[in-house]
Order: C-alpha cells, then structure tokens, then sequence
C-alpha cells in the first residue's frame, strides 16, 4: 500500500472521531429532551439552564398521563396506526401478488402508475382533502384519515411485499396447484406463509409512518379524535412554559416508533436505498 | 469488521409459460380492484381536485369559478413571493448541508473500520422520529430563556441572545433542525452509491499515485453521478414540500421569517380557509415538483449517452 502504518492509524483515529461527533450531534437533541422530561416545573424555568436535572422527578410524565394524551390521544394513534397498517397490508398482499405472478394486458403500466403516485407530495393534498373530509360530513372523524392512511401506505406496501413474494419460487404454488387447490388457497396457505417476513415489515413500516403523521392529522382531526402528534403540537400552547410536560410528551410519542425502527433497522435502510419512501 | 451489506435482492426467473389458471383476466382484476379504488378516490380525484378549487372562491359554502384570478391575486401577494424566496433559501440550505455532509459521513462509513452499524443506527435516530417530536425539540433547545443551545450560544456569542426571536436566526434553525433530521437519509443512499462502486477500480488508481481527493473527484465521482443525482432530486423535492417540521418549530415566525411557501398554504388555505387560493399554491408547488424532476432526469439522461 501507498499510505504509511501510521497515517493508516491516524486515519482510523480521525474516522472513529468524526463519526463520533456526528453520532452526538444526532443523539444530542434527543439526549437533552430525555434530561429535561426528568426535571420538575421549577427548574425547567430557571436560568442558567442545565443538562443534567438538578433533581430527578416525574412530575411532567405524571402530567402527560393525566392528559388527553393518555385518554384519547394516544389511543387514538394506536387505532390509527394499527387498523391503516392492516387494510394497507392485506390490500398490499392480493396486489403484489397479482403483480408477481400475472402479467396481463397494462400490467406493468398499472403497476408504475402506483409506484408514480408515490412522487407526488403531501402537500397538494392537505386542501383538497381538507374539502372532501368537511363536504362527506367526517372532519374531524378518525374514518376519513384511516382511508387516507390506508392509500398513503398501499403503494409503498405493493413494492415492499412484491420483493418478497418475487424470492418464493413459484414451483412451490404450481404444487398446490396441482394437488386440486384453487388460486386462493395458493396464495392463503402457500405464499402468504412464506412472505410472512415481508407482510410484518410492510406492516411496521406503515405503522411507523402512521404514528409519525403530523401534517393530515394536524388539518383533518379535531377535539378528541385528535392523534398524538396533534396533541404534542396543542401542548406547546395548553402548557406553555411547562417544558418537562412538552418534552415527556416527545419522549412518550417516540418511544414505540424507535423501538420498531431499532428492530427492523435493515429494512428501514433497504426501503430507503431504493427510493421507496414517499418524503 | 462489521462492513454493512445494504441490499439483498434474490429472485428466481418466474418468466415462464403461464399455466392456464394464469390466463384468466377476472382473479387479478378482483384482487387488483380494492387499490385501484382506493387510489383513484384518495390519490387520483384530490390532485386533479386540487386543480378545479385552485380555480375557485368559496363563497357561502358555494364554489364559484374564478378562473384564473387565484394565481394572479397569489402572484401579487408580498407574503406569498416572500415565501417562495424563504423556500429558495430553505432549500438550497438544506440541500448543500445534508448532500455534503451526508457524502462526508457515507465515506467515512464506507471505509473498512469497526462500529459502522453502530453509529449508522444512532445517525438515524433523528429521522425516525415525528416532524412534530423534532420541531418540538429545536424549538426548547433554542428556548429564549431556558434553551441550552442558546443559553451556551450566547455565552461564546453575547450578540446572539435570541436567535429564536431573530428573523435570521429563526431562519437558521428551521435549517438546521430540518437538515439534522434528513441527514442520516442522504447518508445512507450515498452510502449505497459509494458501494456500487468496485472496490479495485479505487485501489489500483492508489497504487497509480492518486491521492484520496483526486480519487474520489476523479474516479468515485463520475461512477456515482447518476445515482448522486437521483438523491439531490429526492432530497430537493423533500425540501420545498417541507411543511411539518417548520410549522412545528416556529409556526412560519416571528412574522414571516420562516413562512416558507408551504406554510403560506398551511396558513392561508387551510387555517384562513382561503381554500381557492391554498389549491393555487399547491398547483404551483407541484408545477415546481415536475419542472424540477424533469430536469434532474434529463441531466440524468444526458451523461448516460
């Protein structure tokens, strides 16, 4: 090699250095809203601030749980998340499926149409379906975001299943096939099983992006069907200078969502490596 | 050690003769029908609807047409041409820090050390977490009083004593707190690109002389192109639609020093109930998205010639 032992050494000093602060700088927010979810109403407001509370104390959790939060906000989310990640991965698997193993007339242009629909933002929907939620009568009702869960995560869904369901060879149905099942059997007892990896990811991943959602929730939902993340945001104003209170919030709401993430942390970066993510 | 393996793709040739079952056009058609549905009504209907309110006043609970007047009255409002140089501003910040940062951390990670996985994971923290969780959190470290950025900012800096407050300074934040939060994801796809490239390619120009610059600019860099490109459109788009962490963070603030065009459509079409107007900025939004993406694909397409 050209490079010396010693400059490889300082190389590896260097790189371990600067990742390293990098790490800090990405956990350091994180870290100081941990700390500050422990300190009591008193010493949040003091100044000089601190990072390490001066004593520890559960006084914003305690509030958090006598919240909103805990009676309708959080559970809310949970309902959400839950029943949108489950329509998307049923709708998600008959259609990958399709796609998969059918090639028909506009297949293929069908199935790049879903994967476009993918590239068009957010943003443009918030009026229109702002329009639509309050001309059907369901502003402000949990049913009209499920849907639009369910359609925001489906395309997203396709493409994660199919991947999968592309790896089962497909001697494995022809089997089945042969020995007098009907298609729907196939797909039932013999590829759904096999895919089943695929289904809990898609399944997590929109679960994630659900329980993340801020921008439709914070339009569509209103009063007590208002989610977690709307609640976080009508706390800055209801708890104005009671920063353990924001912050135990922050930290109850991110909770379930990292611990899907440190879970399926492959996938997360799989999904992401193919562009796959809606931003 | 732990050098991380980022794709695994296998998959067996399904290319064969269909079997007869296989021809009938009615199971796809029944098991495609519920997504085609649902994504015409959720998908398809609300981006061509945006269209129709765009051209549209509500007037009491009647939409009347208004052709194109929306965009002429948007296009002589201050607040709205303010917004979108607050999101030139905003983007092409955002673009610039994630993009060379993210390059940066992507070959560090890519060269052969321990502990990649490790801090990969804890760079990705801040991305999974919720716009509002984020916003939430930048808007305390900068706190005017408590915050302990700003606290230990002014104690290097005493001019700095309210960045939060400041026109710039809230701009700066809103920057930051948006790029700490895409960082890990221009990482990783540099990170992917950098792995495409063949590892003997890099090590036989070292053996030529090259040093690491002329390696990476000379060698590294034309192999990643295209797919550096793709990532600069991801990212580009991501930035002009930003809307959550903004509005979470500093509610477009003080005044109108963060209300990028996007909050402009938060505020004015949903909050003020400008409806006709907010769909008009939602089709210019859009127009800027394709003129954008079609860019990026033909200079994509150019090189690749």
């Amino acid at each position: 090699m050209v490079t010396g032992r010693w400059t490889r050494r300082f190389d590896v000093v260097f790189t371990h250095a600067a990742l390293a602060i990098f790490a800090a700088a990405a956990l350091f927010p994180v870290l100081y809203t941990l700390m500050t979810s422990f300190k009591t109403g008193e010493s949040v407001i003091t100044s000089p601030p601190t990072f390490l509370p001066r004593e520890w104390s559960l006084e914003g959790y305690q509030t958090v749980l006598e919240s909103d939060m805990i009676r309708y906000y959080l559970p809310n989310t949970i309902l959400n998340s839950v029943v949108s990640a489950l329509i998307v991965v049923v709708l998600a698997a008959l259609a990958a499926y399709t796609f998969s193993r059918y090639k028909f007339r506009g297949s293929r242009v069908l199935e790049l149409g879903i994967l476009a629909v993918m590239m068009i933002p957010g943003l443009t929907f918030v009026i229109p379906y702002y329009r639509m939620a309050s001309d059907l009568d369901l502003l402000g009702s949990g049913q009209f975001i499920m849907a639009v869960y369910v359609a925001w995560g489906l395309p997203f869904a396709i493409w994660i299943i199919r991947s999968f369901i592309d790896s089962i060879p497909i001697e494995l149905e022809e089997a089945a096939l042969i020995d007098g099942a009907n298609p729907l059997q196939a797909l039932r007892l013999v590829v759904l099983p096999l895919a089943m990896p695929g289904l809990v990811a898609a399944f997590l991943l929109v679960f994630v992006d659900t329980w993340n959602e801020f921008l439709f929730a914070v339009v569509l939902l209103t009063g007590n069907a208002r989610t977690a993340t709307v609640g976080l945001y009508d706390f800055q104003s209801q708890f104005e200078i009671a920063y353990h209170v924001w912050t135990a919030a922050c930290i109850v709401i991110m909770t379930p969502a990292l611990i899907v993430f440190l879970a399926l942390r492959k996938r997360f970066f799989e999904a992401l490596l193919q562009g796959a993510v809606k931003g | 050690m732990a050098h991380i393996a980022l794709s695994s793709s296998r998959s067996y040739d399904n290319r064969r003769a269909q079997p007869s079952y296989r021809r009938s056009v009615l199971l796809p058609l029944a098991f495609l029908l519920p997504t085609i549905v649902v994504l015409l009504i959720l998908q398809v209907y609300p981006a061509i609807y945006a269209m129709f309110l765009s051209t549209t006043r509500l007037r009491r609970g009647v939409a009347e047409p208004m052709e194109l007047r929306n965009y002429e009255r948007l296009f002589q409002t201050p607040s709205f041409l303010d917004g979108l140089g607050h999101t030139a501003t905003y983007a092409l910040s955002f673009l610039f820090i994630t993009v060379v940062v993210g390059m940066f951390l992507a070959l560090l990670l890519n060269r052969r050390i321990r502990f990649t996985g490790f801090y990969l994971v804890i760079l990705f923290i801040p991305w999974v977490l919720s716009d509002v969780v984020a916003g939430t959190m930048w808007r305390w470290l900068f706190q005017p009083q408590y915050g302990i950025l700003q606290e230990w900012l002014y104690q290097v800096f005493p001019a700095l004593d309210a960045v939060y407050t400041d026109q710039t300074g809230s701009m700066v934040i809103v920057i930051l707190a948006s790029a700490w939060q895409a960082l890990a994801y221009t990482t990783i796809l540099s990170l992917g690109a950098l792995q495409t490239v063949p590892n003997e390619i890099i090590e036989s120009a070292a053996l030529d002389g090259a040093n690491r610059f002329q390696r990476f600019f000379g060698i590294i860099l034309p192999i990643i192109r295209p797919t550096l490109l793709v990532m600069i459109l991801l990212v580009s788009i991501r930035a002009i639609n930003s809307v959550g962490l903004i509005y979470a963070t500093t509610g477009g603030g003080p005044g109108r020093a963060t209300q990028t065009a996007s909050i402009y459509l938060l505020i004015t079409g949903w909050r003020q109930g400008e409806f006709g107007l907010g769909a008009a900025v939602s089709v210019v939004l859009l127009v800027v998205n394709i003129a954008l993406t079609l860019f990026y694909l033909t200079l994509i397409g150019r090189k690749r010639e």
